[in-house]
């Protein structure tokens, strides 16, 4: 097993340096850079030309990256936002902090909801329910979650309109005067700031995993050794419960880490509309400002976050199925 | 065919078991497509969409780029279809006069019900910037046009109401921020939001296809490098990788034609390594059968082999594969344009109306202007009907999914 780890671990690298080195290829692709902004400088035409030197923006792209890639992995500095000319790391750890709030409440409820629903839809196959939530799946998959979110910040304004009082927030994380509360109704009010985005990240992933979940229990009960333990008299509970439900949740284990990525955009868009501080804002006017090292920080985390992911479904998947053997 | 032939010279009927023995791929899909009623509904709602979207120009009232300060935010137009007497009449519509609240500053509309303007049908404007390029001849590129000498252009519009001076109008669907027709925005948008999942997926299946055969075929140190690269671009989450290929173009500031291949080529930049993980794997299956190795011992050549009997083995494979691919990237297109980095004004495109949205969203609320929100149920509609489209196709390509 701890072979099996070392061996996965050590796949990752290079994995990870061609995805970041990619990154950086498309990031340094961009025409201009950050000190585009200041060439028409009217006081100081070499303004630009000074920017580009104090930032080393005048190197080869392939350079910096070996410069950036050094820092990271001896230092783990992710360099200095151009913008904010703070350190990337203290720019986005408070961030990715707000973002983690919003993404495992989410991604505990979507999984929690959805897969008694796909365990139920596939033991009731082509029943009325069955037929519902799948009318109910196939609409969930066809609405895009920023509009979904958009018409939770617009329900939440309209209704504001008409009662002077606020049932969902309408964006943020906390109210203005959130730094006069005490600790207790701190948490509260970050809680109730986040039931619009966690109900649209979680409704959002909810028809995908339960379609998953039922095609998997399907892909079991179809099975010989169900049929085998059905014949020799099993009660239908023991046979469900036991012995496909066992086997199904393998698979839930094993496409928890294939979903992360779908999750963490579709979180993206949702902290956008909302205006939830998480990182999806800062990326998008990072990219708008080509301030890079932000991007690339931000495109590193969440690739590691995600290939930390896999590797723990795997793990996890190597440790309860005991046909997997390493 | 041959065998019909025979059969009818011969006299006898064909066996009904011949027949479908030798029904083709194509035939037998269409059989196990027409017992998909979603489906086929689907197809005829899709149908319908393509159809608005490419004769926008028609269809829509108003001209692709017109705008109007002075009416932002205009209310759907009711249509009539009963008189004040409370008899049907020929639909008319009441003009709307604009006041602003001198408290709130806010626009306030109301009705002003002294004249009926009755609804025309086949309308034609005559003003010179009505003239619109109609449909076939449209998707030929303008330069090419122009070399061409070909410059047809038409008035006609489906309905209207008939003014010249434009004091009234009908908006079906309200005006957004710069006073344009949403009706008409809708369908011009289509134009971009419906092709965009089409174009995209095939460009990524081209892709993913020849990579995938180039890994499977060959193997060795090709395939490596081919995997390893697919394995790091599923790294970057699709989203963040998505943004930041669209932000290389950004700063260019292309017309939109440009733009609009640089969104099909970003799209499929993200989506290629699926189906060159999948095309792969069945090359590495397909090179291993009997047909193959049979062919090759005749002595056939590679480029033989994979045009005559390998890409034929994957017709199915594609087409189930482009029904997958297509309403994700027609969503994907959306977000992009949603975040400002896609299809650029003065083009339009579902997501990019929904922008507009998301920018009035926190002033006014749902009800107070909720057609500006009607991109949104268009992406909806377009994708459930790809998906149940795809359902269909992938039932009746698939043998292996029929129930």
């Amino acid at each position: 097993m701890l072979q099996f780890i070392v061996r996965r671990l050590f796949n990752l690298i290079p994995t990870f340096i061609i995805a970041t080195f990619l990154a950086w290829g498309i990031i340094q692709a961009a025409p201009g850079d950050f000190a585009t902004q200041f060439a028409f400088d009217q006081v100081d035409p070499n303004k630009a030309e000074r920017i580009r030197q104090l930032l080393g923006l005048d190197q080869a792209w392939y350079v910096r990256y070996l410069y950036w890639l050094r820092n990271v992995f001896l230092h783990f500095n992710f360099g200095t936002s151009m913008t904010s000319k703070a350190s990337v790391t203290a720019l986005i750890l408070p961030l990715m902090r707000n973002s983690m709030v919003l993404l495992i409440p989410a991604t505990v409820l979507a999984f929690a909801i959805a897969i008694p629903i796909g365990v139920y839809s596939a033991l009731h196959k082509y029943s009325l329910a069955d037929r519902l939530l799948t009318v109910f799946s196939l609409l969930g998959l066809a609405v895009p979650n920023f509009f979904l979110a958009l018409i939770f910040l617009a329900f939440s304004v309209q209704w504001f309109h008409h009662y002077h009082w606020f049932l969902i927030p309408t964006g943020g994380m906390t109210s203005t005067d959130f730094s006069s509360f005490g600790p207790v109704r701190q948490v509260l009010d970050v809680g109730w700031h986040l039931i619009g985005p966690v109900i649209v990240v979680t409704l959002s992933s909810l028809a995908f995993v339960s379609r998953v979940m039922r095609g998997e229990m399907l892909e079991v009960l179809s099975q010989d050794y169900i049929r085998t333990a059905r014949s020799k008299g099993l009660s239908q509970r023991a046979v469900n419960m036991k012995h496909a439900l066992r086997n199904a949740i393998l698979v839930i284990v094993a496409i928890i880490g294939a979903t992360l990525p779908a999750l963490v955009s579709g979180a993206g868009s949702v902290e956008y509309v909302t205006g939830w501080p998480g990182i999806t804002p800062l990326f998008i006017s990072s990219i708008f400002a080509q301030d890079v090292y932000v991007v690339m920080a931000l495109l590193t985390i969440l690739t590691l976050m995600l290939m930390v992911g896999n590797l723990l479904s795997d793990l996890a998947l190597a440790l309860i199925d005991p046909r997997i053997r390493y | 065919m041959e065998r019909a032939r025979r059969d009818v010279e011969t006299g006898q009927t064909p066996a009904g078991q011949q027949a479908v023995q030798g029904a083709s791929l194509t035939t037998i899909a269409w059989q196990q497509f027409k017992k998909h009623p979603m489906a086929r509904t689907a197809l005829v709602i899709l149908g319908i969409m393509y159809l608005l979207a490419a004769f926008a120009d028609f269809v829509a009232p108003y001209p692709e780029h017109d705008i109007n300060p002075n009416a932002t935010f205009e209310p759907p137009t009711v249509v009539h279809f009963v008189g004040p007497q409370g008899h049907l009449t020929w639909p008319y519509i009441y003009g709307l006069k604009k006041t602003i609240d001198m408290q709130t500053f806010e626009s306030v509309w109301t009705t002003d019900t002294s004249t009926r303007h009755p609804l025309k049908l086949f309308v034609r404007r005559t003003g010179i910037r009505d003239r619109y390029v109609p449909f076939p001849v449209n998707l030929i590129p303008v330069q090419l046009r122009h070399v061409l000498g070909i410059r047809p252009w038409a008035t006609l519009h489906l309905f209207g109401v008939g003014d010249a001076s434009d004091q009234v109008k009908i908006h079906l669907l309200g005006t957004d921020d710069l006073g344009a027709d949403v009706f008409g925005k809708l369908m011009f948008g289509a134009r971009i939001s419906l092709t965009v999942g089409i174009l995209a997926s095939i460009v990524a299946i081209a892709i993913g296809m020849l990579m995938g055969g180039l890994a499977g075929f060959y193997g060795g140190w090709i395939d490596e490098i081919i995997l390893r690269f697919v394995e790091a671009l599923s790294a970057i989450p699709d989203l963040f990788l998505l943004l930041t290929l669209s932000a290389i173009f950004y700063p260019l500031h292309l017309p939109s034609t440009t733009q609009f291949m640089v969104i099909i080529v970003a799209l499929s930049v993200i989506g290629w390594g699926q189906t060159a993980r999948a095309v792969r794997g069945q090359v590495l299956s397909l090179r291993e059968r009997d047909f193959t190795v049979a062919a090759q011992a005749l002595g056939a050549s590679n480029t033989r082999i994979i045009t005559r009997h390998l890409l034929p083995q994957t017709l199915s494979f594609i087409i189930i594969s482009l029904s997958i691919q297509i309403p994700g990237y027609t969503l994907a297109e959306s977000v992009l344009s949603f975040f400002g980095l896609g299809v650029q004004p003065p083009s339009t495109s579902w997501g990019l109306m929904l922008s507009t949205a998301q920018s009035f969203a926190g002033v006014t609320g749902l009800g107070d202007r909720w057609w500006i929100f009607t991109p949104g149920v268009a992406i909806f509609i377009a994708v459930l009907t790809w998906n149940l489209l795809g359902d269909g196709l992938r039932d009746a390509f698939d043998p292996k999914s029929r129930r």
